[in-house]
């Protein structure tokens, strides 16, 4: 910066020492021109006279001056237009007035007013000369590292106070007053920061900072700041590298405090489900134990309501056999009766068939009794019908041979009581005995 | 181990002698069972050469004792024919197991369907079956049990009334569920796995109604539609069975909704089982089965209409758990005529009461498969509450309901069924109302004259013991 400052003023020197080398030369070129301004000036005197004097030499003249009005206002331009988003101040150089002009027409006497046009609208100002570190103006921070930051400042001026300050203030107030003021402060301030303040942690302190100080500068100018904006930071590309390696590392840091916040969490919510699922499997077990000690109870309550069901049975029971028991001894002595008075009849009966019996056998006897003694009379009577009944007897189908005993005896001798010899004499004689029982 | 084999030897007979030399006169070194691995290593003088690693010792066995098999592809339809075999044979189990097991090892895994699974769930639910039966003459019986538990076939026992059950926990059949198979497969791991009498007895009631739950989903992977009748009807007695329980237990823990639903459920899947399909051996599952829905079917009953006037029974919750009934009259809600708490299940839907108003009865559930009927009657002028059990035996199986009314009041009608020294006994009954005391008794409906006469349509309507 020194160094192109006394380039200039050097410049500067030389420019002055040049037009006193070239002075005899100009004393030369005035006396030409001197003779040459006397010629021309006695020819335009011809002119004139001839302009005047003569009727076509007048109509020029006429048509020159029409012409020259004519071209004069169009030059001049004496009305002027103010825009919106504008404000005129306009001088009157002779009077010293200053009056304020609102958008439209206004009357501008030339050579008599001069005016000056102020935009009421923001304005914004970047400096585009130090938005990166390479650029020709970059910004220094405390470590003298060059750095470019993309600043944003966006101002209006103050419409209250343009009429006092146009009186004082530079046309172009933006290029002349508030850029200088504001590049003052932003070199200050950066310069009182580290990179990495400037990069990543201190930016909106420094944001801050510079639009507290900026404010008040300018407002002093008639100048309001709207806003301070930090844009991307610009670093040398080595310094960025490191920076951003060491920032992954800070992150990492970070990160690793995080993870730890977040396994310590974990630990703390594991141990709270461990706790509720602790209370819930004590609640559960103390819910399975209620309910254990609920089927106990009903089991008992069954087992209580089942006995007296038991002892029903039972006595009913041993009502049923008592009554069974009545039942049966009342049968038993209704048939004891029963057979005693059964067997009192059968006895009277057998004792009734005896007593016929015996009546009958005297009967019959008697009447045997007197049937043999018939009997006996007869065969005493007529001896040989022995013989006769016994063939009659004898039925067709027993060959009967009387045969001439072998004893000497007859053939039907043990019928008579004589001593017996063939079982055939036998035979005939139980023959004989059934006859008579029949 | 085994995969390193290249070659076994499965013993094929009981006892069988493992010699230290190869001959008949060499000391016995152990007793082998049939269904036990050997490793084979050689063979000499008539006797093969093995290793015993389950005793870890080598030795010689007789080589008509033992089946020679390579643990490869080759071998596969020869054990495929053999299991298919012993499948069905019975006493073959701890043989048919290490049959299949040897199958496993030497078929890929593209080969290995449900059917074995199928195969060696079968063989060894007939060997629990084996050894909860009391034969006293098995005396393979504990070997063939280690020979099993070493091929790892768990059983495991429990003690129900008064005697040890063993019982395959069903790792196979599950497998078979998983992987698909015949519907006859299906049922017969659904079966297996959804046993009643291998629950154990010591599950509290919340594990047990996660355990109903479980085989209720088991028995609905199964479709019966595509199942011969027969096999059929056991599987709807086993889900009417289940759906019983589940609907005690849903009720118990105050879900109603779900407990009617399983309750019209196991109604539905008792009505299903076609009775003329029915086997000898299946008749007492059905009578039990039928039990068990008529205790509980009062679940499914639709709330009465409460009558005009009279004595009214009002339920009201008691201690945690119990149920409190309050006879009132309707004319005056505020003196209760009788009043009794329950840690039964009172079931609303069957309070039913005599045309005069002087007899109220309602079913209350004692146990899972245990109703009893209360009766509230008049006695003298005061209300007196009767609790009739279904047998005078151990409450376990049972349950009594009310058939109705005789018309003029004085009788009251009861149909109990209860399992009695393990056979169901049913009963029809005429009480009187007085004294409770059976008036007449008989073991079908149509044996008892004024039981056809007065029981009421509404129990014929729902009843299951008439069935």
């Amino acid at each position: 910066m020194n160094e192109q400052k006394q380039n200039e003023e050097k410049q500067g020197e030389e420019k002055q020492s040049e037009p006193r080398q070239d002075e005899p030369r100009r004393g030369e070129v005035l006396a030409r021109m001197l003779s040459l301004a006397g010629e021309a000036a006695r020819g335009m005197v011809s002119r004139v006279r001839w302009l005047i004097y003569a009727e076509r030499g007048r109509r020029v003249m006429t048509g020159l001056a029409v012409t020259g009005v004519v071209a004069g206002v169009v030059v001049a331009q004496p009305v002027c237009m103010i825009e919106p988003g504008e404000v005129g101040i306009r001088v009157n150089r002779l009077t010293g007035n200053v009056s304020e002009l609102h958008e439209g027409w206004s009357l501008l006497v030339p050579q008599v007013h001069r005016l000056s046009r102020y935009s009421l609208k923001d304005q914004t100002y970047s400096p585009t000369r130090s938005a990166r570190a390479t650029d020709p103006a970059p910004f220094q921070s405390v470590e003298g590292l060059s750095i470019g930051v993309e600043v944003n400042i966006r101002y209006v001026l103050d419409p209250a106070r343009i009429q006092t300050l146009a009186a004082r203030l530079p046309e172009n107030v933006g290029r002349d007053i508030i850029e200088p003021a504001i590049d003052g402060v932003l070199r200050r301030h950066f310069a009182q920061h580290t990179v990495r303040e400037i990069f990543s942690t201190q930016r909106v302190q420094i944001q801050k900072d510079i639009s507290a100080e900026l404010a008040p500068l300018l407002a002093a100018d008639g100048v309001l700041v709207r806003s301070v904006t930090l844009g991307n930071v610009d670093l040398p590309q080595q310094y960025r590298t490191g920076m951003e390696a060491l920032l992954a590392e800070e992150l990492n840091a970070e990160k690793m405090r995080y993870t730890l916040e977040l396994k310590d969490k974990q630990v703390k919510q594991s141990a709270l489900e461990a706790e509720a699922d602790k209370v819930r499997r004590e609640k559960a077990a103390e819910a399975a134990g209620n309910e254990e000690v609920i089927a106990a109870k009903a089991r008992a309550e069954a087992m209580r309501h089942v006995l007296p069901f038991k002892e029903k049975e039972i006595e009913q029971r041993r009502l049923e056999a008592e009554a069974a028991k009545v039942s049966r001894l009342t049968l038993a002595t209704a048939e004891a009766e029963a057979h005693r008075i059964e067997a009192a009849g059968e006895a009277d009966a057998r004792r009734k068939l005896a007593e016929s019996d015996a009546y009958r056998v005297e009967v019959t006897g008697k009447a045997a009794s007197e049937q043999l003694a018939r009997d006996a009379e007869l065969i005493t009577r007529n001896p040989l019908l022995i013989q006769k009944t016994l063939a009659d007897k004898l039925s067709d189908k027993i060959q009967v041979i009387i045969a001439p005993p072998q004893a000497g005896g007859f053939i039907a001798g043990n019928l008579l009581g004589q001593p017996q010899g063939a079982s055939s004499s036998q035979a005939v004689a139980s023959s004989a005995t059934s006859t008579q029982e029949e | 181990m085994l995969a390193t084999l290249v070659a076994i030897a499965l013993v094929v007979q009981d006892q069988a002698p493992l010699r230290a030399a190869p001959q008949d006169s060499a000391p016995r070194q152990a007793t082998l069972w049939q269904g036990e691995w050997l490793e084979v290593r050689g063979e000499k003088q008539g006797f093969i050469q093995v290793y015993d690693h389950g005793r870890e010792r080598p030795g010689y066995v007789r080589e008509h004792q033992v089946r020679i098999y390579r643990l490869d592809e080759a071998s596969v339809p020869k054990l495929q024919a053999v299991v298919e075999f012993l499948k069905d044979t019975p006493g073959a189990e701890a043989l048919g197991i290490g049959y299949a097991a040897a199958l496993l090892r030497a078929a890929p895994a593209s080969q290995v369907g449900p059917e074995l699974f199928d195969a060696l769930g079968t063989l060894a639910d007939r060997l629990a079956r084996r050894a909860t039966s009391n034969r006293t003459n098995d005396v393979a019986l504990a070997a063939h049990l280690d020979v099993a538990a070493s091929y790892g076939v768990k059983l495991v026992s429990f003690e129900r009334e008064g005697r040890t059950r063993v019982c395959y926990d069903g790792e196979a059949f599950r497998r078979v569920l998983a992987l698909g198979g015949s519907p006859e497969a299906r049922l017969r791991a659904a079966l297996s796995l959804t046993r009643p009498e291998c629950i154990d007895p010591a599950l509290n009631p919340v594990a047990r109604q996660a355990l109903d739950e479980w085989r209720g989903s088991v028995l609905e992977q199964v479709d019966g539609g595509r199942l011969p009748a027969y096999l059929a009807n056991r599987l709807h007695l086993r889900r009417a069975e289940v759906y019983a329980a589940l609907s005690f237990q849903l009720s118990r823990r105050g879900e109603a909704q779900r407990g009617a639903k399983a309750s019209a459920r196991a109604v539905e899947e008792l009505a299903r089982v076609l009775k003329a399909e029915l086997t000898e051996e299946d008749k007492p599952a059905y009578s039990m089965a039928a039990v068990r829905v008529g205790a509980s079917r009062h679940a499914s009953e639709p709330m009465p209409e409460k009558p005009g006037s009279g004595p009214v029974l009002e339920l009201a919750q008691g201690q945690p758990g119990e149920t409190c009934l309050r006879l009132v009259d309707a004319k005056d809600p505020k003196a209760p005529l009788s009043e009794r708490c329950t840690y039964g299940l009172v079931w609303p839907g069957s309070v039913r009461r005599s045309a005069q108003g002087s007899a109220v009865a309602v079913a209350v559930q004692m146990l899972e498969g245990w109703t009893e009927l209360w009766v509230f009657h008049q006695e003298g002028g005061a209300w007196v509450l009767d609790a009739l059990a279904p047998a005078a035996t151990e409450p376990v199986l049972g349950y009594v309901e009310l058939a109705g009314f005789s018309p003029d009041g004085s009788r009251v009608l009861v149909a109990r069924e209860a399992l009695v020294d393990g056979k169901v006994k049913s009963s029809f009954q005429v009480l009187k109302r007085e004294t409770l005391l059976p008036e007449k008794s008989a073991g079908s409906p149509d044996a008892l004259g004024s039981f056809q006469r007065w029981s009421s349509s509404d129990w014929r309507g729902r009843t299951v013991a008439v069935r």
